[in-house]
């Protein structure tokens, strides 16, 4: 079916399966490899995009209902090389090992401090509770969304 | 064992661009471990090049040297010596070619940045050296490297040079690979583990949309499509028929110690203690599950992969596509950390049979339920451990029995087994007198490499152990260990994780407990103590974790504590969250909901990571000491907090309640 999203400010059209996930179309279709699958199921959130504003699993959308929506992935967090302040925070933190769950948690962090600029730990904690990291970095990424809110 | 004897070549080692910029090239694989970022500290201190301009290219077969492969930290430990002894090979030359051209001696120019200097004011970029001739030659063995003082990078916190790219998304892990023509497989899974397709209907797959082909090769099926969906749903509707045939792992025995009057040791002791220690199987569960990207013509093949050793999945592949090794280029791709799971290239062969199959190139991404329901696991593990104390309290003679299966597929030569199913089982105190057995059970699991390989379930049971010998002989099990230590090192990471932690100074709030835990992995000293608050319920939470470390000179300190956090991370949810369902061989478990691990809510407040290395000795691994005391530290501060002795992993709520009631 022919769609026409909205991603990363810029409007995209496709020609997709009726049932093609919004992580397949971003992956695929518009070559934004940057969200990752990591179980399909929305359990670990390494395929989580801003959906209007919400941090959400791009593997439980249809790209269809994404349609309606305005979507933001990790490549569309920067503003040109200009990178957004919880990039930035992460790199300086080194918040990252295999780099596997960053853009998700990335996702998370970015949603989180556009409704709450200066959130406690328990806030941090809670806003990334759906991005499963097995290399263990939860420590610094909680430090870097510190720095990145201050 | 893992050594390779040819001399090195400097030229398969560093080359000196035209314009400046050097590579360097290593079989090593970085997954996460900072490796890349190590490496070009090295080199750009030794070769006195500013590290923007070092670029490293790790695992291309078709341009590094050969190499064993990237098991365990210690194999990193050795590759930095030989790169750091080219890249001082390579100024040497570099100043000598200086001298000719100055007509100076060598001993009055130096190194700057990029540039030789002649005493007083003439420079030469290194690239205007080059004029056509690269820097080659046999490196020799001993040569002058540079003096600490002179090394800028070195020893400093440096971010990782992938940093950029992985937070902008731009990183390129295997499954982002797409090269033009490229397929999407999707496998068709048999019932079991090694059974044989007996027939197969592929009719109305291969009419299904998108198909382009349903490949068969010996027991392997998969489907090929234009998009990932379209395989999954013609893969789903291929109906074959299989024939199970039950697979069992080997069994051996393996004595790994053997002193001496143990029995008759035990038989006199006054104080005497058996226990034994249970851990289940567990999943190396990457978060991004194994992918391949292959490209197979008749003429040779490209493999898109992760992996540890890229020059065996290059073997592997040739003989399973029937092509020359040396027309099969291996490039890794940085790929989601996998902690020992891509030693076994299951994805890489898989893609590689399809793409011969359907003439095109095809990326073959597992889905969440097969990386949980066909990846090797952690074994399980059953340690028997009995001990004997003199009058005096001190340990006169131990005996230990591991049970467990197979931890690689390195095979069942006696001395393989011992230091990889075997790994750690000798305890680092002493001196007393051991008798320390490995036996190898069958098992129908299929198991294999995971972080630190056996010694994290070792560990787990001595240090444990040495707890329970330290309360029942009525001793503080700090000093304990104190006194069965011999070698300074470890003494010294045992003494000051202790101080960090305030070990010996404070009351704890009702139902904390700090637990201590220390090990020698492959020569890197590590000592931690944990804190655990646990609820009437015998919910364990994590609070905090203190660490010290001495794995030797260090290069990069920050990337150190990295690895060691999250080893100490990973571990903590091993320990008390995690447990591999199966039947009959089969996994049962397919998604994260039936095996939960660490979250963000259950990381501890702190992680403190100590990195204390002795600089006068060589540097030693970091990627998987940290994981291999936390189990014992944790299991021990439960016990300090609420008396519960748990020897079960993990560390449950029912399990701790229950044997807080048993006392
Ligand atoms: S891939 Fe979407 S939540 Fe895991
Ligand atoms: S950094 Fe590897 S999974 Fe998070």
């Amino acid at each position: 079916m022919k769609l026409a999203l909205t991603v990363n400010g810029a409007r995209r059209d496709v020609d997709v399966p009726p049932n093609a996930t919004l992580l397949s179309v971003l992956r695929d279709d518009l070559a934004l490899t940057g969200t990752r699958y990591g179980c399909g199921r929305g359990q670990c959130g390494a395929c989580f995009v801003i959906a209007d504003g919400r941090a959400v699993a791009s593997c439980l959308l249809t790209a269809d209902q994404a349609a309606r929506m305005e979507i933001t992935t990790v490549e569309g967090l920067a503003r040109g090389e200009d990178l957004h302040p919880v990039q930035r925070a992460f790199a300086e933190e080194d918040a990252m090992q295999c780099g596997y769950c960053t853009s998700g948690m990335l996702i998370s962090a970015a949603a989180l401090l556009a409704r709450d600029p200066s959130p406690d730990e328990v806030a941090i904690r809670d806003a990334l509770a759906g991005n499963l990291c097995r290399c263990g970095v939860y420590g610094r990424a909680v430090r870097a969304v510190q720095r990145a809110a201050s | 064992m893992w050594d390779r004897s040819d001399p090195e070549r400097l030229e398969q080692r560093i080359r000196l661009e035209r314009d400046g910029t050097v590579t360097a090239f290593s079989g090593k694989i970085d997954f996460g471990q900072g490796i890349r970022t190590a490496f070009a500290q090295l080199v750009a201190d030794e070769l006195d090049v500013p590290i923007d301009r070092v670029h490293v290219v790790l695992g291309d077969t078709a341009q590094v040297p050969f190499d064993f492969g990237t098991f365990g930290s210690h194999s990193i430990a050795q590759e930095t010596p030989r790169l750091r002894k080219a890249a001082a090979f390579a100024r040497r030359q570099l100043l000598e070619r200086a001298s000719a051209k100055l007509r100076v001696p060598v001993d009055r120019l130096d190194t700057d940045r990029g540039t030789v200097v002649e005493r007083g004011d003439r420079r030469i970029p290194y690239a205007d050296l080059l004029n056509g001739t690269p820097l080659t030659g046999a490196v020799p063995d001993q040569l002058p490297l540079m003096p600490d003082s002179r090394r800028r990078y070195v020893g400093q916190p440096l971010p990782r040079i992938e940093a950029r790219d992985i937070v902008t998304g731009r990183a390129t892990f295997v499954a982002d690979v797409r090269l033009p023509g490229m397929l999407r497989g999707a496998i068709v899974r048999p019932p079991g583990r090694g059974a044989k397709l007996r027939s197969l209907n592929d009719e109305a797959a291969r009419k299904m949309p998108g198909v382009v082909a349903v490949i068969r090769e010996g027991n392997v099926v998969g489907v090929v499509a234009e998009r990932e969906e379209q395989a999954r749903a013609a893969a789903a509707a291929v109906e074959a028929e299989w024939h199970l045939v039950p697979v069992e792992g080997p069994s051996a025995d393996v004595p790994m110690r053997s002193d001496a009057g143990v029995d008759r040791a035990l038989a006199r002791a006054s104080l005497r203690l058996a226990q034994t220690y249970v851990l289940p199987p567990i999943a190396n569960a990457p978060i991004g599950p194994s992918a391949a990207v292959a490209d197979v013509r008749p003429d040779g093949a490209t493999m898109y992969v992760g992996t540890h050793r890229p020059f065996g999945v290059r073997e592997q592949v040739a003989k399973t596509v029937g092509l020359p090794e040396d027309t099969v280029r291996v490039l890794p791709q940085i790929t989601s950390g996998s902690y020992g799971r891509n030693s076994h290239p299951d994805a890489a062969i898989e893609a590689a049979i399809l793409s011969k199959g359907a003439g095109r190139p095809v990326l073959l991404q597992w889905t969440r339920e097969e990386e949980f329901a066909w990846s090797p696991s952690r074994p399980e593990a059953l340690l028997e451990v009995t001990a004997g104390l003199d009058p005096d309290g001190r340990i006169l003679a131990w005996k230990y029995d591991e049970h467990t299966n197979v931890h690689t597929a390195a095979g069942l030569d006696p001395q393989v087994l011992s230091v990889t199913s075997g790994r750690n089982a000798i305890p680092p105190y002493g001196p007393f007198a051991a008798k320390v057995t490995l036996h190898l059970e069958p098992t129908r699991l299929r198991t294999a490499n995971f972080r630190s390989l056996a010694a994290a379930e070792n560990v787990f049971a001595i240090e444990s152990f040495m707890d329970e010998l330290a309360a029942a002989s009525g001793q503080e099990p700090l000093a304990f260990r104190l006194r069965h230590i011999e070698d300074p090192r470890f003494r010294r990471v045992v003494e000051r994780v202790a101080e960090r932690s305030g070990w010996s100074g404070g009351t704890m709030p009702a139902r904390h407990g700090r637990g201590i835990a220390c090990t020698v992995y492959h020569d890197t000293y590590v000592a931690q103590v944990a804190e655990v608050e646990v609820t009437m319920s015998g919910q364990v939470r994590l609070l905090n974790v203190w660490c010290v470390v001495d794995p030797g000179q260090t290069v990069n300190p920050d990337g150190v504590r990295n690895q060691i956090e999250g080893g100490i991370q990973q571990s903590a949810s091993w320990t008390l969250l995690e447990e591999l369902r199966h039947r009959d061989g089969r996994v049962v478990t397919t998604g994260w909901d039936a095996y939960p691990i660490a979250t963000f809510n259950d990381a501890p407040a702190k992680i403190e990571v100590l990195v204390e290395g002795d600089a006068t000795r060589p540097p030693t691994g970091v990627g998987e000491p940290g994981a291999v005391p936390t189990a014992a530290a944790i299991a021990n501060a439960v016990y300090a907090a609420c008396g519960a002795r748990v020897r079960q992993l993990p560390l449950t709520r029912e399990r701790v309640r229950k044997a807080t009631a048993t006392g």
